[in-house]
């Protein structure tokens, strides 16, 4: 009897081993899911565009899901709000590292809470990819290893313009700039003024205007604008800011006066409707009216099927081209371990929806091309497009190698 | 620097000045009256531009259209103001200021979560009404003619909100109260009811500013934080609950803010608090206001 007694106990002691042996073998084969987090700024100016590349990750996750995951695995998101705030940038991005283990991070949009949080996931050793915030100190002036860019940087995107700019009015020598008052601002209007002066040796910059982020009211910078009467004007305004501006700048005959160039992207020429400028140069960072490449024109038609027939803007693309970019390292790697993937993304050449780009390995910067041109009417559309497209290939315009590495001796980047 | 351009930038300074006396004029009734700071004063203007928006979008008239929207707004946030005054603020009339101001707060999150439900993030944008398209010239420069709407819009409010407090016998009560609510209750005045009418005034201002905002520039998400801001400046500067001390107060901002920015734009904000720093230190009631009991 006691004989049998430990018997039945060794039998259940092994097989509960056995069984949870089995149990955890089991576990890999079922395949965990890729959990990513999409942390962006659900506020003020950045509401909209974080709103579309939200939509862009969903489209490229259901597409990803709907073939197989990436190596096997789902794909699965979660999304956080930064309230455009720095502090709870670095606080969402840590609870989705700690408590959510998840793979990778992708966003936000305001480039100051982007730097924020680099700190954070550098120091876990997460990667994040960057298709908004495009602040130039994300890749360069405070580089780590984890950080991947998709949307042309402050240097590239006010470069290309300058040469846009340049050739379209060579003879202008006076410019003036208006730019939000925060790091995106900021930094591009200091590169335009910059390159210009490379480009035209005698340029001047007559009147910088930095109105604040969120500003309602423009009369005053245009009307200090036009008195300074400048050659051309160079904008970093974008969104909402931008559309007051267009609308307080029109009754000043201040688009006929001044050759002007701003972020005139999709979500922009909607709201603006008839009150679009004709003729006024717009610049952006890769939607359909500026890139209709069939690949791009294909991904329209499925994003307007899963969207009641809205057109996808810049910001949606990016996400998308995100997605793509996470899965085609991923299999190159055949791993989503960090290292490896670092490895397989740095090099890599994605067949984009924006055409072709290569991730450069120094500095993490994907060659993506910056997109300008002219506003004008097209019966096809309810809303003004651009006509007389231009599109500049990063490789053009992106930092020469010794001048990023100037710039790490200066920030103390040891690479 | 030519006059025409010293002109053209005052004119500017106009422009903005009557767009903040319009919002902030609303502010300082209320606390004149009820003593309470209302923190949620922005949100309305918010909601009311929102509103007239989808009002404009959907009657697709012209002409008129904006401006009935702007009525219809002016008129719902009159009764959100009842609802809020009936419902909560009633309640803290005898509350000190912290109270006060995180009820309003609380106010403040509830709208901006409404619009994030209602409208989204996007950015959306209302074209100028006819006749103001376009623009008028001053000595050769154009300046345009929604600025001189906005002007005349503010003008009116100053005479009206003169004529009430200074000309009515509701105006005396209202002043009444504002110096002595124990004395004018005795005398038989219903208090509650003087305060509800005050503060849906203030609510309908807030509506209808919001409103007159949407074809100047573009309604979204923040312009509620943003406006309250100046409008405390405008207040604190010109005095708490005087008519005018706010217009004072949103004419130095106007024109502070439009100056700095033509000769030194990076400082043009903080020249404004700096104005308002020196106000607090010289006449900490504001250049109107009168010292608190």
């Amino acid at each position: 009897m006691k004989k049998f007694a430990i018997f039945t106990i060794l039998v259940f002691i092994f097989s509960f081993i056995s069984v949870s042996i089995v149990m955890a073998q089991a576990k890999p084969a079922a395949k965990e899911p890729i959990k990513f987090g999409a942390i962006y700024d659900f506020a003020g100016g950045c509401h909209m565009y974080s709103e579309s590349a939200i939509t862009g990750i969903k489209l490229a996750v259901a597409e990803i899901n709907a073939k197989g995951g990436i190596l096997g695995r789902k794909l699965e998101y979660i999304v956080r709000d930064t309230e455009g705030k720095t502090d709870v940038g670095q606080r969402e991005t840590m609870d989705l590292i700690l408590r959510e283990k998840v793979n990778f991070i992708m966003g936000p949009c305001s480039s100051g809470v982007g730097l924020a949080m680099q700190v954070k996931h550098s120091e876990s050793k997460v990667i994040r990819i960057a298709g908004i915030a495009n602040t130039e100190a994300q890749t360069v002036d405070k580089f780590t290893p984890y950080i991947f860019q998709v949307v042309p940087n402050t240097y590239m995107e006010a470069t290309a313009n300058t040469r846009y700019l340049n050739k379209k009015f060579p003879k202008a020598k006076k410019f003036c700039t208006i730019g939000p008052d925060y790091e995106f601002g900021r930094r591009e209007e200091t590169a335009f003024a910059d390159e210009i002066k490379k480009l035209v040796p005698d340029a001047e910059i007559v009147y910088e205007a930095w109105p604040k982020l969120g500003e309602k009211d423009f009369t005053a910078f245009i009307t200090a604008i036009m008195a300074k009467k400048p050659d051309a004007v160079h904008g970093s305004l974008f969104g909402g800011d931008l559309v007051s501006f267009t609308k307080q700048a029109l009754p000043y005959g201040f688009f006929e006066k001044t050759p002007f160039i701003a972020l005139y992207d999709l979500p922009v020429l909607v709201a603006l409707g008839p009150d679009a400028p004709e003729g006024t140069l717009g610049f952006g960072r890769g939607c359909f009216f500026m890139d209709p490449n069939p690949k791009m024109m294909e991904f329209v038609e499925k994003y307007k099927k899963a969207y009641q027939g809205a057109y996808p803007d810049s910001w949606a693309v990016m996400a998308y081209d995100t997605l793509y970019l996470y899965k085609a390292a991923a299999e190159k790697a055949k791993t989503i371990e960090t290292e490896a993937m670092i490895k397989a993304l740095e090099g890599y050449a994605l067949d984009s929806l924006r055409g072709k780009f290569i991730i450069r390995p120094l500095d993490h910067m994907g060659t993506v091309p910056c997109y300008q041109g002219t506003i004008a009417k097209d019966p096809k559309y309810t809303f003004k497009i651009w006509k007389d497209l231009s599109r500049i290939p990063g490789e053009q315009v992106i930092r020469p190698e010794v001048s990023v590495r100037e710039v790490w001796k200066k920030t103390g980047v040891v690479r | 620097m030519s006059f025409d351009i010293l002109f053209n930038q005052f004119m500017s300074g106009i422009a903005r000045a009557a767009l903040l006396f319009l919002v902030a004029s609303g502010l300082s009734l209320t606390f004149g009256v009820l003593r309470v700071l209302n923190f949620a004063h922005g949100s309305l203007y918010m909601l009311g531009a929102f509103i007239s928006y989808s009002i404009w979008k959907f009657l697709l008239m012209p002409v008129l259209g904006f401006y009935i929207a702007a009525i219809v707004a002016a008129l719902v946030m009159a009764a959100l103001g009842l609802l809020i005054e009936f419902v909560l603020l009633r309640r803290l009339y005898s509350r000190g200021w912290p109270e006060q101001l995180l009820a309003t707060y609380a106010i403040v999150l509830m709208i901006t979560d409404l619009v994030k439900w209602a409208w989204g993030g996007k950015f959306l944008s209302i074209q100028r009404p006819k006749p103001f398209t376009g623009a008028v010239f001053l000595f050769d420069f154009p300046f345009p003619s929604y600025n001189f709407f906005v002007i005349g819009l503010g003008l009116i409010l100053v005479v009206f909100l003169w004529w009430l407090v200074y000309r009515t016998r509701l105006g005396d009560i209202i002043r009444a109260a504002a110096s002595d609510r124990e004395m004018v209750a005795a005398l038989g005045i219903p208090i509650p009811w003087l305060f509800t009418l005050i503060f849906v005034l203030g609510s309908m201002i807030a509506g209808l500013s919001g409103a007159v905002t949407a074809p100047f520039g573009s309604v979204a998400l923040g312009m509620d934080i943003e406006i309250i801001v100046e409008c405390f400046a405008v207040v604190v500067i010109g005095g708490m609950g005087s008519l005018p001390g706010t217009l004072l107060g949103s004419f130095i901002v106007g024109q502070v803010y439009s100056f700095g920015i033509m000769f030194k734009p990076e400082l043009a904000l903080a020249f404004i608090f700096m104005v308002m720093a020196v106000v607090l230190i010289i006449r900490p009631w504001g250049i109107f206001g009168r010292p608190e009991r």
